[in-house]
């Protein structure tokens, strides 16, 4: 009975997630009608079952457009969420097995990163590499995203450093890198998984703020943040623009949310 | 006090450092400001004798004092774009920004801590998933779509405030805090989620503890027990907790800004980075950092006045 309810989370997370996932792919290739298309024939209409989430006042299919910018919100948090926790792993790896001085001075700088909150870093990067642009969007969330995945790395690195099983790995005569990837990896993973949710998620929301605030995906390309910018223009007209896009936000990020409690649940239950 | 002035000594360090890395990053992309000012036909004298007047002649490190500087004698140079004195384009701003964050903060406090303590009252009970379920909810909403839904239904639908349209502070300061207010209301939603969720673990947390069986195998009362010893010994996360939320409410106010139309430094900040006025962007940055940093040693001061441990250990963790 309390085994099933915990996996409930992890269960129900899975669903929402995996049907979300499906519809912003799918949106890649297929959309029931054009997503840019405009039908001047068919603007504001509230939704209906022509129209699931109604038109805008160009006549474009919303729910199209929500499939469309759901698959670029969702290619911008994966890439940056890889970018974020390969490199953040490789500098955590790195600093927390080896030690020392260089490990001494990067996390010096990783405290004064941390000065910065994520948006404002974020703001930084995107100003210097220029706004406006969908890649430049990748790369700053991407750098931002690395401190943080390296702190929780090189805890996990560090404390494996003198535990007998490395010692005796050492012994036999493992190198380093053996080490790091067949014993250490393994072992940080019930730490990384629930980073990588949590991770994801804000990624997702940094990339609808940016993108919001009008600095971060910019048209022909359309995020569901940019979406929502677009819908606040049209509050008045259609207000189901603004709501469905931002449900699709917070269903995502519900969806990867209940993930990461289902596996944090699953966790304290082995322990 | 030993421990008061190290945390200080180390606010400065960290803020050398990050001011350092933001001047340092604008110098390598800005390009010549004296050539950005005057536009592409300018003479070579006037672009000079801007050049001298803007102390761009001089070394990288004096101009970078010289900046830093700017921060005590308020003289941060000159936007680009409105070609006025950046602090003070930067000052009514501030005062905004400043007063929207107090405002939420405020809420927060007074609204989490009870909660989570009450929340507390359900761990195991047959709703424990409810809960958690909508706090993950709570927590996945973005702060501007709640903004765009509360300026739907309170500014549109029900006319208690304009959109967009933010009075002024002194003329109309009722109107102006109630924007504030329901701008408020979205940057709180998600942290108080954060918050309850947090002091709710803390609280399982020290409940588990041996001191607390001790106490209530004694047959001291639980509720008791819980308001007199494990509140006071959550206390210290929770002030570290606080302090981030000081630090990220200072990024949300960012979007939440844009949403309210709130000319705010956040705003300012966004419009700042489009029009490329690096003079700006890089002051802001700078503040809004220090305000981070500033809240992060707050907490830890308070910290190590309620908690004697950390005083006679020494130190931060």
């Amino acid at each position: 009975m309390k085994n099933k309810r915990m996996n409930g989370y992890l269960l129900a997370g899975l669903i929402l997630t995996g049907l979300l996932v499906a519809l912003m792919l799918l949106g890649k290739f297929w959309t029931p009608y054009s997503p840019t298309e405009m039908n001047g024939a068919a603007k504001l209409q509230p939704p209906s079952w022509a129209h699931l989430f109604g038109t805008d006042n160009f006549g474009r299919d919303i729910f199209s457009r929500v499939m469309r910018g759901g698959g670029t919100t969702l290619t911008i948090a994966v890439l940056t969420i890889a970018i974020g926790a390969v490199l953040g792993t490789l500098i955590g790896a790195a600093t927390g097995y080896f030690g020392g001085a260089v490990d001494d001075a990067l996390m010096r700088l990783n405290d004064a990163l941390t000065a910065f909150p994520s948006i404002l870093l974020a703001l930084l990067i995107i100003s210097l590499v220029g706004p406006g642009k969908t890649y430049n969007v990748v790369i700053a969330l991407g750098i931002v995203f690395i401190p943080s995945f390296a702190r929780v790395m090189r805890t996990q690195f560090a404390s494996q450093r003198n535990v007998n099983y490395i010692t005796s790995a050492r012994l036999m005569g493992a190198g380093s890198l053996r080490i790091m990837i067949l014993h250490m990896l393994p072992n940080t993973l019930r730490t990384l998984l629930p980073a990588l949710t949590i991770g994801f998620n804000n990624a997702v929301l940094a990339e609808a703020s940016m993108s919001f605030l009008g600095i971060g995906v910019t048209p022909p390309d359309a995020s569901l943040g940019y979406m929502l910018s677009e819908a606040q223009g049209m509050l008045v007209k259609a207000p189901w623009y603004a709501i469905s896009t931002g449900a699709m936000i917070a269903l995502l990020v519900f969806g990867v949310g209940l993930i990461g409690e289902g596996l944090q649940k699953l966790e304290r239950e082995v322990d | 006090m030993k421990y008061t002035i190290r945390r200080i000594w180390m606010l400065v360090v960290t803020m050398l450092i990050v001011s350092f890395m933001t001047f340092l990053a604008f110098e390598l992309v800005s390009g010549d400001p004296a050539q950005t000012m005057l536009g592409t036909e300018a003479t070579p004298e006037q672009l000079a004798a801007l050049r001298h007047e803007l102390g761009l002649d001089q070394p990288f490190f004096a101009r970078y004092f010289r900046w830093l500087g700017g921060f005590f004698t308020g003289d941060l140079g000159s936007s680009y774009i409105y070609r006025q004195g950046v602090w003070g384009l930067i000052a009514p701003k501030l005062s905004l920004t400043l007063l929207l964050a107090l405002i939420s903060f405020i809420l927060i406090t007074v609204i989490s801590i009870p909660l989570g303590v009450w929340s507390y009252r359900f761990v195991g009970g047959p709703f424990d998933w409810l809960r958690t379920t909508f706090n993950q909810l709570c927590m996945a909403v973005p702060p501007f779509f709640v903004g765009i839904l509360l300026c739907w239904i309170f500014g549109i639908i029900l006319h208690l405030f304009t959109p967009g349209d933010f009075p002024a502070l002194r003329s109309d300061p009722g109107g102006a805090l109630r924007h504030l207010l329901f701008a408020s209301i979205c940057l709180c939603i998600p942290r108080i989620a954060m918050t309850v969720r947090m002091m709710r673990s803390t609280v399982i947390g020290e409940m588990e503890k041996a001191y607390v069986r001790t106490a209530i195998s004694r047959g001291n009362d639980r509720r008791q027990v819980l308001t007199r010893h494990v509140l006071k010994n959550s206390l210290t996360s929770t002030v570290t907790f606080l302090g981030q939320t000081m630090a990220e409410l200072v990024g949300g106010s960012i979007v939440v800004e844009q949403v309210f139309g709130i000319p705010g430094l956040g705003r300012f900040l966004v419009s700042s980075i489009s029009n490329r006025d690096y003079p700006v962007v890089q002051a802001i940055v700078v503040l809004l950092a220090f305000w981070v940093v500033l809240a992060g040693t707050i907490a830890d001061l308070i910290n190590q006045r309620v908690d004697p441990r950390l005083r006679l250990g020494g130190g931060a963790k």
